[in-house]
């Protein structure tokens, strides 16, 4: 475990120092691979179909804000229609129209999740995408899993009445678009994954926020239950052949990657809980206070030794009177001390820094900065490394 | 000298100015009522936009039959259910907006208060220093 906090603490770390550099590149990397993955899917315009114009489109998704990357997505998809038929297009831009304007005014903060969800749906992963977007977003993340969701249904049908619309004729308008709605309205599959995705999302959320020992893990646990009991209630009702054991398997899948989530996001010691009651004037306080688990980085200590310096310490040790050979001794065993022993943290970690900002949500909430105290624990690695106290840095 | 805790508070509270307290500042510019007029204003522009299109792709679906059904039909009776459905799904999104403006509108002020408190303690911080 201690292993595992030192290779979180060093990938904060280099997360802070590198941050400018390394957000473009996965909004690159992002917008490349869901671009492609589009391509993969539709791709009837060939001059949008090379990689060329992904990459373009990909280095500039990676200065533009996150809503850039739907944008693209959702031009480059409607091109495909377009190229594969008028009317493929018009459906699409009416469904695309329909979840901006009812849907996205109320989570236009999860932009990312629209793209991730058909993503991840296309890579069958699509479990893994409720349980996560529960633990990392709020409750109107339900709303654009759902859209992700109907995207994915949507270029599925497209996909799938693709032949049939190419044999249709110019004339045919009426009959294509009577295919596609048929093939998106009538998809009750899809209405019952929207359904189990909304409420695995809600459930994911509520319990997480529970004042309980192990929440996020009971979250992910029940999320991935609900889910699963959701489909299996669908598939009975409207007979929409979901596979049992890949349904199982995903789930298995999801709680997986929740636990790793929570691992880099809610990491704490429910073995240190401290429960503590108090009073003021006005009010009776119950506190439950659960350390988070961190360790300290080890810090390098680099020591220049040259002639100059020899000198001049010789020259303080024969000032005070000791011998010169008990000076390099007892220099010698300084600097022992000070590369062996723990140092006690005294510049800023990216955990501590993580922690302040952490501390102001929690701050928002309660009302006094006072309140948000920041202790950083050592346990094994202070065992280890020979330290029996821990460290701590009191921010207030 | 510097004030590490002068720091670290301005810290926060420039983080909070450049992320969600941009958000909560614009909605605290409001009166409360005024906000979720806005809220709701808005939505019932993206309502009848939404009924157009639904209603457009429900015409379309069938077009050939509802042509030859135009004239069967009692056009008053049609006309009617047709604004029914729309009053209803205005009405039905005009009321989850209102509860989730003043849902937003509650937790944009309560994140502002404190907010307005700590700036308060800054000052007063720059104030003992003087």
């Amino acid at each position: 475990m201690t292993g595992l906090l030192e290779i979180r603490e060093k990938l904060k770390l280099f997360y802070s120092k590198y941050e400018p550099f390394i957000l473009p590149v996965i909004k690159f990397l992002l917008a490349f691979v869901a671009l492609n993955a589009v391509n993969g899917k539709l791709g009837y315009m060939t001059q949008l179909d090379n990689v060329a114009a992904v990459l373009i489109v990909a280095l500039m998704c990676s200065f533009l804000p996150a809503g850039a990357m739907i944008f693209f997505a959702m031009v480059f998809s409607l091109a495909h229609m377009y190229a594969l038929s008028m009317e493929v297009a018009l459906v699409g831009l009416c469904v695309y129209l329909v979840m901006f304007l009812i849907f996205f005014r109320f989570s236009p903060r999860n932009a990312l999740v629209v793209v991730l969800t058909p993503l991840l749906c296309s890579m069958n992963l699509s479990y893994v995408v409720p349980v996560a977007v529960g633990l990392l977003c709020g409750p109107a993340a339900a709303v654009s899993v759902g859209c992700g969701v109907s995207v994915y249904y949507l270029f599925e049908t497209i996909q799938a009445n693709e032949s049939n619309i190419s044999t249709l004729g110019e004339e045919e308008t009426l009959a294509k678009i009577r295919l596609l709605i048929d093939g998106i309205a009538g998809n009750k599959g899809m209405l019952v994954i929207v359904a189990a995705f909304a409420v695995t999302v809600l459930v994911v959320y509520f319990i997480r926020r529970l004042s309980v020992d192990y929440a996020w893990t009971i979250a992910a646990v029940a999320g991935a239950m609900t889910n699963v009991v959701i489909l299996l209630i669908g598939d009975l009702v409207y007979n929409i052949n979901i596979s049992v054991a890949g349904a199982l398997l995903g789930s298995l899948l999801a709680i997986l990657v929740a636990k790793v989530i929570e691992f880099f996001r809610f990491c704490v010691d429910y073995g240190r809980k401290e429960v503590v009651q108090f009073e003021d004037d006005e009010y009776y306080y119950y506190v439950k206070a659960i350390p988070k688990m961190t360790v300290s980085m080890s810090t390098k200590t680099v020591k220049r030794i040259n002639s100059h310096a020899q000198s001049s310490r010789e020259a303080s040790v024969s000032r005070s009177g000791l011998p010169a050979g008990r000076g390099a001794q007892s220099s010698r065993a300084s600097q022992t001390s000070r590369t062996g022993g723990r140092s006690v943290v005294t510049e800023r970690t990216a955990a501590a820094r993580k922690s302040y900002g952490t501390g102001s949500r929690t701050q928002s909430r309660s009302g006094d900065y006072r309140t948000g105290k920041s202790v950083t624990m050592g346990n094994a690695a202070s065992a280890e490394s020979g330290g029996a106290v821990d460290d701590y840095e009191e921010l207030f | 000298m510097l004030n590490e805790q002068r720091i670290i508070l301005m810290t926060r509270l420039a983080s909070y100015e450049k992320g969600e307290g941009r958000r909560n500042v614009k909605i605290g510019n409001y009166f409360r009522s005024d906000y979720i007029a806005i809220q709701i204003l808005k939505s019932v522009v993206s309502a009848t936009l939404v009924f157009g299109i639904v209603f457009a792709m429900y015409v379309l679906y069938d077009f050939e039959a509802f042509m030859q059904d135009l004239y069967k039909i009692d056009l008053f009776v049609f006309a009617r259910n047709v604004v029914t459905y729309y009053a209803a799904f205005v009405l039905g999104y005009g009321i989850l907006t209102y509860i989730v403006g003043t849902w937003r509108y509650a937790k944009a002020k309560k994140s502002l208060k404190s907010y307005y408190h700590n700036l308060k303690k800054l000052g007063a911080m720059y104030n003992e220093q003087k």
